[in-house]
């Protein structure tokens, strides 16, 4: 009971809000309505189980909105001189790993401060976004909107995906040796070393496959609308740190499940959502959800004391 | 032979320069003969920008008829500091007026004012510089008039009355909230059966706009309408009500660039963008920048009286297009920007 104590909170909180919800607005559970929702945050839940890993690996990657942008744009460009989706597909995916290497290769190889390094990258990469596409869409081929699938089997397939990866990444980290090394990278580097392990190895590997994660999540999102704002993922590392921190991982890395990291993004994802039932003002969504986040800080503050006591 | 390839190169290009030089001083003799020909020198905020390729567009139609000669030249990027530069360029080489779409206010003002000082006359148009940079500003639209274009289009298109809901860029942003005021106060005092049941923030972004419409969709089972009042939200809106399959039960409609929502008005989803004539614009301000060259157009005057658009009305030393443009499916093919 109490390993699980941080994650079984979060559950508990989203279940608190659930229940508020179907008390006082039971139309939030309409099925369509809540396939939307649940689809728009698809690529969030893929970006933030890459994030997870990062750091539990004692880094962050604070470039994932701008890699995403930049990924989308490529893949409508190429979608738009009508490439084959899955091509468009392995491009967004290989592009995302791409950049997701150079933040690795700097942070593991030159031994820079992850935060300092991906502010950088974010920011040139938002930049040379804005000043090749001067904020102009890309508009896409019909072809591309849901994989070329129904509306609502093409969101049940993102969605499906979604929470499979969430899965398989869930299942890796705990129970094969590759995911075991991230926890023990992230808990004590110097030690990991001694143990025979290549702490810069296993760092270049998890800012690699987050890009790559973040690569296929762009895709994701350019599925769901038959344009690309090159703007698109602005503000998406903080929802993804955000429901990293919230779901129960330490930030100063070796701790944290998945699955906690998936309660904390629905928890946070439910707010705005639920706030627009309630009829309460947006002023509170952004107030609700820094409170969120600052409860799951000074939980983990507290509890790490008690243990070092 | 490779070495050779230059000489040759060298030597056509000399030949083609050869060519064309007849023709060129040609010109140059015309222009010197006779009454001066006026220069007009159209500043825009980045000359890629589809908005401001739409402006020149209209500005050279009325260049044409006026028998003026334009020069259009701008930062690739927005950038203030490649305006001061081209404005110092269009100083040494003496045109007669430059029309400003000023990036930074402050920022270029001082290089508007040394214009002045050397007798070139400056207006700006689209973006206002500091007042004393310039003698007229071409203004497109009044925070008034965008406020009330949209509210009467909503209730236009709802006959009076329903919910409807706002989405804009964030609550914090001075125009939005300007808007947002005149909307409501239109609301208040000539639509008593509407009812403005929700204002969500979607911060400037298309993905985030398509979250709060299904949200709002799903909250208000009686929405009828969806107003947005920045640009990404307009497509962003539309998607989300044509993928919860209520198009033409809940209209969207929106202060936005036709080619961003052309797809969607067109499928009728989207009801009218709104946004003013941006040809008119560049037309307008070359018109005003002659007249005020020729002393037609002078500090005081209430209204001006264009070649080829009428009459306009002038508040202070603001020029005022007039009423924002609405853009539906019936003329949007019209417009390419």
């Amino acid at each position: 009971m109490n390993r699980y104590f941080r994650e079984l909170s979060v559950a508990g909180a989203l279940l608190l809000v659930l229940a508020v919800m179907a008390i006082f607005a039971p139309g939030f559970f309409q099925p369509q309505p809540l396939l939307s929702l649940a689809t728009r945050e698809a690529p969030t839940l893929v970006v933030a189980c890459g994030m997870a890993l990062v750091i539990i690996g004692r880094q962050i990657d604070i470039s994932v909105g701008s890699q995403f942008a930049v990924c989308s744009v490529c893949a409508g460009l190429l979608a738009a001189q009508n490439v084959p989706t899955a091509l468009v597909a392995l491009a967004a995916v290989t592009l995302g790993a791409g950049l997701g290497a150079i933040n690795g290769l700097l942070v593991a190889g030159l031994r820079l401060p992850s935060i300092v390094v991906t502010l950088a990258t974010m920011v040139t990469w938002r930049e040379a976004l804005r000043w090749q596409r001067q904020g102009a869409f890309v508009n896409l081929p019909d072809s591309l909107q849901w994989l070329g699938l129904s509306q609502s089997a093409g969101q049940w397939t993102l969605v499906g995906l979604a929470v499979a990866l969430l899965a398989v990444l869930a299942y890796v980290t705990r129970h094969i040796s590759a995911g075991r090394l991230v926890y023990a990278v992230g808990t004590d580097a110097e030690a990991a070393r001694l143990a025979g392990i290549r702490p810069q190895v296993v760092t270049f590997g998890t800012f690699v496959l987050l890009g790559t994660l973040t690569g296929l999540a762009a895709m994701m999102n350019v599925v769901q609308s038959p344009q690309v704002d090159p703007k698109s993922g602005t503000g998406l590392e903080l929802k993804a740190i955000a429901a990293v921190v919230v779901g129960g991982v330490a930030i100063s890395g070796g701790r944290g499940r998945l699955w906690g990291v998936f309660a904390g993004l629905l928890l946070l994802a439910c707010v705005a959502p639920a706030l627009t039932h309630l009829h309460v003002e947006a002023y509170w969504e952004k107030a609700i959800q820094g409170a969120i986040i600052l409860l799951a800080v000074v939980a983990d503050g507290v509890r790490s004391r008690k243990s070092n006591r | 032979m490779k070495k050779l390839l230059p000489l040759f190169l060298t030597a056509a290009l000399l030949l083609a320069g050869c060519g064309k030089s007849p023709e060129a001083s040609a010109g140059a003799t015309q222009a010197s003969g006779g009454a001066k020909k006026i220069t007009v020198a159209l500043l825009p905020k980045s000359k890629g920008n589809a908005y401001f390729i739409s402006c020149k567009a209209g500005a050279e139609k009325a260049a044409k008829a006026l028998g003026v000669d334009l020069l259009f030249d701008g930062p690739t990027d927005t950038d203030p500091a490649k305006q001061n530069e081209i404005v110092e360029n269009w100083i040494t080489l003496g045109v007669d007026v430059i029309a400003a779409a000023c990036d930074n206010k402050e920022g270029i003002s001082t290089a508007l004012r040394k214009a002045q000082s050397k007798g070139i006359k400056v207006i700006t148009y689209d973006a206002d510089a500091l007042p004393d940079a310039r003698a007229f500003f071409v203004n497109q639209a009044t925070p008034e008039g965008i406020g009330y274009g949209l509210m009467d289009e909503a209730a236009r298109l709802l006959n009076g009355e329903g919910e409807f809901a706002i989405i804009l860029a964030t609550l914090t942003a001075g125009n939005q909230q300007e808007w947002l005021r005149h909307i409501k106060n239109r609301l208040a005092e000539k639509y008593p059966k509407m009812t403005l049941v929700a204002t969500r923030p979607c911060d400037d972004l298309k993905d985030k706009a398509q979250s709060e419409a299904t949200a709002l969709m799903g909250a208000n089972a009686n929405l009828k309408l969806i107003m947005n009042i920045c640009s990404p939200a307009v497509p962003g809106a539309a998607e989300a009500v044509k993928q919860a399959g209520k198009a033409g039960k809940v209209k969207v409609i929106g202060l936005g660039l036709p080619s961003e929502n052309r797809r969607y008005v067109k499928e009728g989803v989207t009801d009218s963008i709104i946004l003013w004539k941006t040809e008119d614009l560049g037309a307008l301000t070359v018109e005003a920048a002659v007249a005020l060259v020729k002393g037609t157009l002078k500090a005081g005057d209430k209204s001006f009286q264009s070649s080829a658009m009428g009459e306009f009305e002038i508040k202070g030393d603001n020029l005022l297009l007039g009423k924002p443009f609405v853009f539906n499916k019936d003329n949007i093919d019209q417009f390419n920007f």
